[in-house]
Parts: structure tokens; sequence; C-alpha cells
């Protein structure tokens, strides 16, 4: 059967829950597909695989540093993605458990504040 | 000429240990919705200005720990201390202008919240209604769009994406 055609951008690319995890791996990293592998538990070719999908969105970048080319974060790609976290899907429900913590804040510190 | 696309609001629901006029006022005094008004910690908020009135505007700053920033702004429809606020909020520059959101060209153009207070023992109930405002069919559809992606489990993996974000 032929492979479906997958276009990508890079809310597709997140959408899937290994390439979420790549990214968290990578997250202030610079690393190469080996130690990803290390740090995953998965085997090279499933790393390379969606390290790829990764690079053609541009939210992961290479370099090549001696005989090793390690990936990092493209933190300017993930802008748009940190909008539409932003605006859109978890709008109200972060900001309402924020609430939460400051109300518990400000009265466990007006309690603190009544008894010297 | 009237608009009938018919669309379910999103209703979030949450019980705080807290008078209902401690809650109000942390909706209300910028003081209280600086520590608060972020999506996800690690983000701070700074209003640029706000004059919380019925017919008057906000404009506050996000600014995340990887150094992007984001205006939203606010203009507020009805305010009935202590139990009802009614707000439109939209994504904006700095000087207040509104933005489209080039990622989604069909998410409604004006979103409507309603925040409804009730207190019993000493636990405010809040309800939260967030709808699109008079939506096109297209607009209507977006926002239908992003309920099912909810459903889907998408949400699920959220919170690990906030996570990662806050950590860039």
């Amino acid at each position: 059967m032929a492979r479906k055609r997958t276009t990508y951008d890079p809310f597709n690319a997140i959408a899937e829950p290994n390439r979420r995890a790549l990214l968290e791996a990578l997250a202030g990293n610079s690393l190469t597909v080996s130690a990803l592998a290390l740090a995953l538990g998965w085997n090279q070719p499933k790393v390379s695989k969606h390290l790829q999908v990764l690079k053609e969105v541009d939210l992961v970048v290479e370099r090549k540093e001696g005989r090793f080319r390690v990936y990092r974060v493209n933190a300017q790609a993930m802008k748009p993605v940190q909008e539409w976290v932003t605006q859109f899907q978890a709008f109200w429900a972060p900001r309402l458990d924020a609430l939460g913590d400051y109300l518990n804040e400000v009265q466990t510190g007006e309690q603190t504040d009544d008894e010297p | 000429m009237t608009n009938h696309n018919h669309v379910e609001p999103t209703i979030i629901t949450r019980e705080y240990n807290a008078p209902m006029a401690l809650v109000f006022a942390a909706w209300t005094e910028v003081d209280r919705l600086q520590k608060w008004m972020v999506p996800m910690p690690g983000v701070t908020c700074e209003y640029v200005y706000a004059s919380i009135e019925v017919g008057g505007t906000s404009l506050h700053k996000m600014t995340f720990p990887n150094g992007n920033s984001m205006f939203l702004l606010t203009e507020y429809e009805e305010i009935s201390p202590e139990h009802r606020l009614v707000f439109l909020q939209w994504p904006s520059n700095e000087a207040g202008e509104k933005l489209g959101n080039p990622q989604m060209p069909d998410w409604p153009k004006d979103m409507r919240t309603t925040i409804k207070l009730s207190e019993s023992n000493g636990v405010t109930q809040l309800q939260l209604i967030w709808e699109p405002v008079n939506p096109t069919a297209a607009e209507a559809a977006a926002f239908e769009a992003s309920r099912a992606q909810h459903a889907n489990g998408w949400g699920s993996g959220l919170q690990q994406l906030e996570t990662y974000l806050s950590s860039l």
C-alpha cells in the first residue's frame, strides 16, 4: 500500500507525543542522535525519524560539531506554537488554576500578617 | 444583518476556598490581576494601562521565560460587584491595536468571556463562559473544531507542552 503523503506544519509536528517527548529532551540541550536515543530509551532510527519531521518544520536545527551532528530547539520557530497555546486551546483553564494558587497565597499571607 | 450561527459556549467551572469579594477583586484590581493572569508558570504579567469600568479597556503584557512577549486588550461590557463580569478580549500589539490570528485565520474575531460568581459556606463557585460574538459560519466552525480537539486528548499533552515552553 502506498504511504500516505503528509505535509507538516509546527502544529501537527508537535501533535504527536513522541515528537513532544523529543522536544522536551532537547529543551536547553544540544544533543546527538545517540545521546537522544539514550535519554529517551529509543533506538536511533526512531530518533532520526522524528528528528527529521521536526527539522522539516524548523522546530529543531542541526549543527556539525567535529565528527558529530548535534541538534537543538529553534526557540524562534516555537513562537507561533506558544502564541497558539496562549491564545487558544489552553486559554482559560490554566489561568483559573493560577487564580486558585493566588487566592490561596494571599489568604495564607493575610492570616500570617494577623498573627505577629 | 442578523447572524444566526449558533455556537454552544465553552463553560469552565471552578471552586475556590475564598470569599466571593476576594475572587471578584482578583478579577478587577490591577495589582491582583498582575499576580495571576498568566497562561503558564514562569510567565509574568504587567498592565500597561487599565480602566476597569463599563466601556473601559485594559492592556496587559505577558513576558515568557524565553523573552517573547504578547499583549492582550480587554474591553469591559459589564461589571456587577461582586457576582458578574463580562468582557471581550483580543490579542493585540503593544499599542493596544487588535491583531488577527495568523495561525488560525477563521478563529472568531470577537470572543466574549462572562464570569459568574456565587458563594456558599465560604467557598466561591466560579463559572466562566467563553463564546464567540456573532460568529460567521467559518468562525463558528473553527470554535467548534477546537472543542473536538480537546476531546481527542490533545489536552492531555498540553500540560507537558506548557512545561516545555516554560523551560525555553
